[in-house]
């Protein structure tokens, strides 16, 4: 041993290392232990809120060994890395190794291998071999699989095998590893995330990414029409909806009301019920009238905001109680009119008749406050999504392939024995599951032991 | 509330089960056994009957939706599975003595459950979504076979150790050999392995659907991909490096550990998307 490691290059000691299923499973131990840290630690928080938890040497540490984002540091992703690197060479070498074992089986079964079988069974046949031959053949093909036969110094050799594919299971499920990582490699190079409110009835073009470094010109607007809320009969939320339009050349070209779990998408890029809170203060709803009744239009008065009217003046609404003088909801305004000093009255919600008393050429009616919402939502492309997903199926299969099928081999030996009668030899073995071969080998045996009497 | 007394009656016949599972086995009286595998089966279409009469249930009340959505829900699911996946076993094998290391998960599960609020709440906007279903089974059923396969490995080392002194007296000589306790270690996780994965990859789908991300290393995701590297490394050591008995069992007793961790402790420790611990 000592001397063969002696004369390996330093090209061959380094190709070992990477092909080792110890660096496999050491690898897979170190990411499982040091991933932990990360979900004790919180990840990505303000620096305030750490200084509040660890003291300053602590901090300095955890902060060293970017304890604070470890699944994007440098020696995580290393890490990712090595497990890569690993499982591409440990593939690399075993692969052409397996497809020569698959490609070329050993059909015929000697002496060697005999006893490498662990379920081997014999027995005489009076007759002539090539018959014998025939009929095993069949019975194999019926019960198990058509047989390869081979001739060799008078012998007859019968090979049959099942579950080949498992085999591949496992570099189907390796391999679908590596189009994981690379999915999403192209989808962090070649997409982006972003999140962005947009407030009812605005719309947006760009989405800041990258933590707000940086603008994401989408190439179309999307626009918030309404967004809203409801809720169980017991006040919990049952849905947040948004209604979104999407504008190219100032026409609208799509529009759909989104839900957590329904987003819209347009183009690859998809925009996603994330959040939504109430944008600036709340307005009031005031109509405008004649005294004659004629309608003159509708205001919408935020909080001391003066909102001019021609031929009038300046209204202002500057208070707002909920329940003024025990009547309801109501609105306090100040009108200055050219001229004249500024008139301050209530508008009760709901009773136009009320302001009416006041005699002047207008009249408000106080339709109620309304809060204008915005609505959060969170925007993605990701072009190497599918391939992710193709990575993940990939995964099913190789593991269902590598766990539940199993490769499964029989030998039928046939040589003229001494005595004029046929010689038969039957042996077996499968890659995994051997107790449950074990049964399917005892009914071969006297299936092909009945055959042909 | 009557899904809840099918739950409580549930917790009782897994209680008797595992009491007669564990009494046989101090008796060495194989008959006791029997009336376990009565009492499971009997547990078996208690509890699926108290799934379907919640399901049932929250339709009454307006608001129908799969019953596996809390942490009680979760509880009694994961009792459900871990039962039915122990019967199948015991079929398989045709040996009891799993039962007395196995149903008292279930047993235990239940006695938590019981502890927890059992009341219908309707679905936060989050997770009204079909990728719930898939996800919460796929996820459920590996990790009732690494309970299973946990129970067995505990088996595993007190037989072990006694073989190692040739003792084939007392309570664990009952147990079935050694080699097929392995064997069982081993064939319980390839079933589970394959459905944590395939639960792990709904969950990706699922929240990439909901939130345009399909991985964000929030403490539940990362706690699965722990569990996950750990039975890989698992799988790795027992099938190439030949990692058989008790080297075998302890990495199975870990990762059963990492999948409580996953599965309870994130939540009732840790803080991120799927606190359903705290409410």
């Amino acid at each position: 041993m000592a001397d063969e490691k002696r004369t390996l290059s330093p090209m061959d000691r380094v190709w070992n290392f990477f092909i080792s299923v110890k660096l496999a499973i050491l690898t897979l131990i170190v990411l499982a232990a040091t991933s932990i840290l990360g979900t004790i630690i919180e990840q990505n928080q303000p620096p305030e809120k750490y200084h509040k938890i660890y003291e300053d040497w602590a901090f300095a540490l955890l902060d060293r060994l970017n304890l604070f984002d470890m699944y994007h540091s440098a020696w995580f992703l290393l890490m990712l890395v090595l497990f890569t690197v690993n499982l591409f060479c440990c593939t690399i070498d075993r692969f052409p190794k397996m497809l020569k074992v698959v490609r070329n089986p050993r059909t015929k079964l000697d002496e060697n291998l005999e006893k490498t079988l662990s379920l081997t069974d014999r027995w005489k046949k009076k007759g002539n071999l090539p018959e014998w031959a025939g009929k095993y053949a069949e019975a194999l093909s019926a019960s198990f699989a058509k047989p390869k036969v081979t001739e060799v110094d008078g012998q007859v050799h019968l090979y049959a095998e099942t579950g080949v594919a498992s085999r591949f299971g496992v570099y189907v499920t390796h391999l679908s590893i590596i189009i994981i990582f690379i999915g999403a490699i192209l989808g962090n190079v070649l997409g982006f995330k972003g999140y962005v409110n947009i407030p009812e009835g605005e719309m947006i073009s760009k989405v800041p990414v990258r933590g707000g470094i940086l603008m994401q010109d989408l190439g179309f607007t999307v626009r918030c029409n309404a967004f809203s809320l409801e809720t169980y009969p017991s006040g919990q939320p049952k849905a947040y909806k948004s209604d979104l339009s999407v504008i190219e050349g100032g026409r609208e070209v799509a529009r759909k009301t989104i839900v957590v779990n329904d987003p819209l998408q347009h183009k690859g890029i998809w925009f996603y019920q994330s959040s939504y809170g109430q944008a600036g203060g709340a307005t009031a709803q005031v109509t405008v009238s004649r005294k004659d009744g004629t309608p003159m239009g509708a205001l919408a008065l935020a909080a001391n905001e003066p909102v001019p009217i021609d031929g009038y003046g300046i209204v202002r609404g500057v208070n707002y109680e909920q329940n003024f003088q025990g009547i309801g909801p109501a609105l306090q305004v100040v009108v200055e009119k050219p001229g004249q000093p500024a008139a301050s009255f209530w508008l009760v919600q709901g009773r136009p008749d009320l302001d009416r008393q006041r005699t002047d050429s207008l009249v408000f009616s106080f339709g109620g406050l309304s809060s204008k919402m915005f609505t959060g939502l969170q925007v993605a492309k990701d072009p190497g999504v599918n391939i992710v997903w193709l990575g993940c199926a990939l995964m099913v299969i190789g593991l269902i392939m590598a766990f539940f099928l199993s490769h499964q081999r029989v030998w039928v030996r046939l040589a003229q024995g001494t005595d004029g009668r046929v010689e038969v030899i039957l042996a077996g073995s499968a890659s995994r599951n051997r107790l449950a071969f074990e049964k399917r080998f005892e009914k071969l045996q006297t299936g092909v032991k009945a055959a042909g009497q | 509330m009557s899904n809840v007394i099918l739950f409580n009656l549930t917790t009782v016949l897994f209680g008797v089960a595992s009491g007669l599972y564990l009494g046989a086995l101090y008796a060495k009286n194989e008959k006791i056994s029997v009336f376990g595998t009565w009492v499971c089966a009997l547990a078996a279409v208690v509890s699926t009957a108290a799934l379907g009469v919640r399901w049932y249930e929250s339709y009454q009340m307006g608001i129908g939706r799969i019953p596996v959505t809390n942490l009680y829900e979760s509880l009694v699911f994961f009792a459900w599975s871990v039962n039915l996946f122990y019967l199948v076993v015991e079929r398989k094998y045709r040996n009891r003595t799993f039962g007395g290391f196995v149903m008292p998960i279930a047993f235990f599960t239940m006695v938590f459950a019981v502890y927890n609020d059992s009341s219908i709440q309707p679905l936060v906007p989050a997770l009204q979504s079909y990728w719930l279903h898939a996800h919460v089974i796929t996820c459920f059923v590996g990790y009732a076979a690494f309970a299973v396969s946990a129970g067995v490995a505990l088996m595993y080392l007190l037989k072990a150790r006694q073989e190692e002194a040739k003792i084939s007296e007392g309570v664990v000589g009952l147990l079935p050999a050694c080699k097929m306790l392995d064997d069982l270690v081993y064939r319980a996780i390839i079933w589970g392995f394959p459905f944590l994965t395939a639960g792990i990859i709904t969950g990706a789908a699922w929240a990439n659907y909901a939130w345009g991300t399909y991985w964000s290393w929030d403490p539940k995701e990362t706690w699965s991909l722990i569990v996950w590297l750990v039975y890989a490394a698992f799988l790795h050591a027992r099938v190439t490096r030949g990692w058989h008995g008790k080297r075998a069992a302890i990495l199975s007793l870990v990762g059963f550990l990492a999948t409580i961790m996953c599965y309870l402790g994130v939540n009732l420790v840790l803080s991120g998307l799927h606190s359903y611990g705290g409410g």
